[in-house]
């Protein structure tokens, strides 16, 4: 089956009240965590954070490992997605 | 129309500090993360901005000094340097790591919402004032650890005057900076609503520091102001044991203020005096400049539910910073937008402390605090 027709688990990860660097390194964790997954097209990650130097240092560090990443702006708090890279 | 010197001094500082709060939050620019990230993450982004911060103060507090605009110089309530502010420096580190952010970036931080923060606040002003316990054997450390002839910067000490170690230096980092500047590595895309690039930051927060330097006649500093807060609570809780502590009584701040020539005298006890009235607008306003950026940001929230053990940092290294800056004396804001830029002696040691207090609080942060 061809990975682009898999509808990834959304796995959703709360942040919002915390600060650096517990938010890269609480993201830094469940990106590990899901590895496979996450390559394979099988998950996206969200974690929500109102943290604005998260919305920096995250899709950074993902970034860096090959994902996609995209950060959307929801009311007071920012979402950060993370998906397997294109 | 005649000003007195708390007329002019105390309506500059609040609005210094909510410029420095404002500018601070929209552009992340956190000193405690920039020590600490070189060790966790090997990141020197906001590193650079300080050094940016540093020659850009060097360079306009040189000039102003040399159109003889500044005749306190070097400025009030600096001190010799000692292994005290080494040793200060370090805490410091191992503090504002712990907490999430340093005395200023936990101001901003708490005007924008953060619970933790808030806590950090607490721990910042019961550690100022425990100080008072220890001052009589660490005040009698730092007398007998004063290093060289204890001159306050260092082209005193070499008695030189400072206008060519303050050319070499920016001489020096120019090198760096213009390489980043060219390969663009002070600037960085973010998305957060109304960002400032750190290096825009970095230029206004040096000219906060200039403006306060010829106006209040020190650059910013708000450490003391935590001390007499929590002064102020000790004094009401426990009178009698608050009375035989001589830390509460010194008066360090004494100079003559150049706008008026009003003699100015303060200290940490808990009277409304000189330090009262510099810091503690300060303080107010970088809190309402950090309030300011995040609801015309659409950002203020306040989210209570974060992990327990993640209060209890944010308490303890608010408790140590606090007490590593009345320990220095002095906080990384007073002592890295200040100190460093006329080479105080006392400022190139705290700073240097910093270093390995940064390291060590990322690793206790990582081992204790943040794990499965």
């Amino acid at each position: 089956m061809d990975s682009e027709l898999i509808t990834p688990q959304v796995m959703e990860f709360d942040i919002r009240g915390q600060i650096c660097p517990a938010t890269l390194l609480i993201a830094l964790k469940e990106l590990n965590r899901s590895k496979e997954q996450l390559h394979k097209g099988e998950v996206q990650l969200v974690f929500k954070t109102d943290n604005r130097d998260a919305t920096i240092t995250i899709p950074d560090a993902a970034e860096n490992m090959g994902y996609a990443v995209s950060v959307q702006r929801v009311d007071d708090y920012y979402a950060i997605v993370v998906e397997q890279g294109h | 129309m005649t000003f007195t010197a708390y007329g002019i001094i105390m309506p500059t500082s609040l609005i210094l500090g909510v410029a420095a709060g404002f500018i601070m939050h929209r552009a992340g620019f956190c000193m405690a993360g920039a020590f600490r990230d070189l060790f966790l993450f090997r990141q020197t982004f906001m590193l650079r901005q300080l050094l940016l911060l540093v020659v850009v103060s060097m360079i306009i507090f040189e000039a102003a000094r040399l159109a003889g605009f500044l005749p306190l110089y070097p400025f009030p309530l600096l001190g010799p340097p000692t292994i005290a502010s080494l040793a200060g420096g370090a805490l410091f580190g191992v503090g504002m790591v712990l907490a999430g952010g340093c005395v200023v970036g936990t101001l901003y931080r708490v005007g924008a919402g953060s619970a933790l923060s808030a806590v950090a606040l607490i721990g910042l002003i019961v550690g100022s004032t425990l100080y008072g316990e220890i001052h009589p054997f660490w005040g009698a450390f730092a007398r007998a650890t004063i290093l060289g002839k204890g001159r306050l910067t260092l082209p005193e000490e070499f008695g030189v005057d400072p206008l060519l170690p303050i050319a070499l230096s920016v001489a020096g980092a120019a090198v760096p900076l213009y390489y980043w500047i060219h390969t663009g590595k002070l600037q960085r895309r973010s998305v957060a609503r109304g960002y400032v690039q750190p290096w825009l930051a970095a230029v206004l927060l040096a000219l906060t520091g200039l403006f306060s330097y010829l106006l209040v006649g020190m650059p910013l500093g708000i450490t003391t102001a935590y001390t007499k807060l929590g002064a102020s609570v000790e004094q009401f809780i426990a009178p009698s044991h608050f009375a035989s502590l001589t830390f509460f009584k010194g008066l360090p701040l004494n100079y003559l203020y150049p706008l008026t020539q009003e003699r100015l005298v303060g200290g940490p006890g808990p009277a409304f005096d000189a330090v009262a009235a510099v810091q503690y607008p300060l303080l107010l306003g970088l809190v309402l400049g950090g309030l300011l950026s995040a609801v015309l940001a659409r950002e203020f929230r306040i989210y209570f539910r974060v992990p327990l053990r993640q209060y209890g940092s944010a308490f303890a290294g608010g408790l140590v910073m606090g007490l590593a800056s009345r320990m220095t004396p002095g906080c990384n804001v007073w002592h890295v937008f200040g100190g460093l830029p006329i080479l105080a002696s006392q400022s190139l040691l705290f700073v240097l402390g910093l270093f390995p207090g940064a390291w060590l609080g990322g690793e206790l942060l990582t081992r204790l605090i943040i794990r499965d």
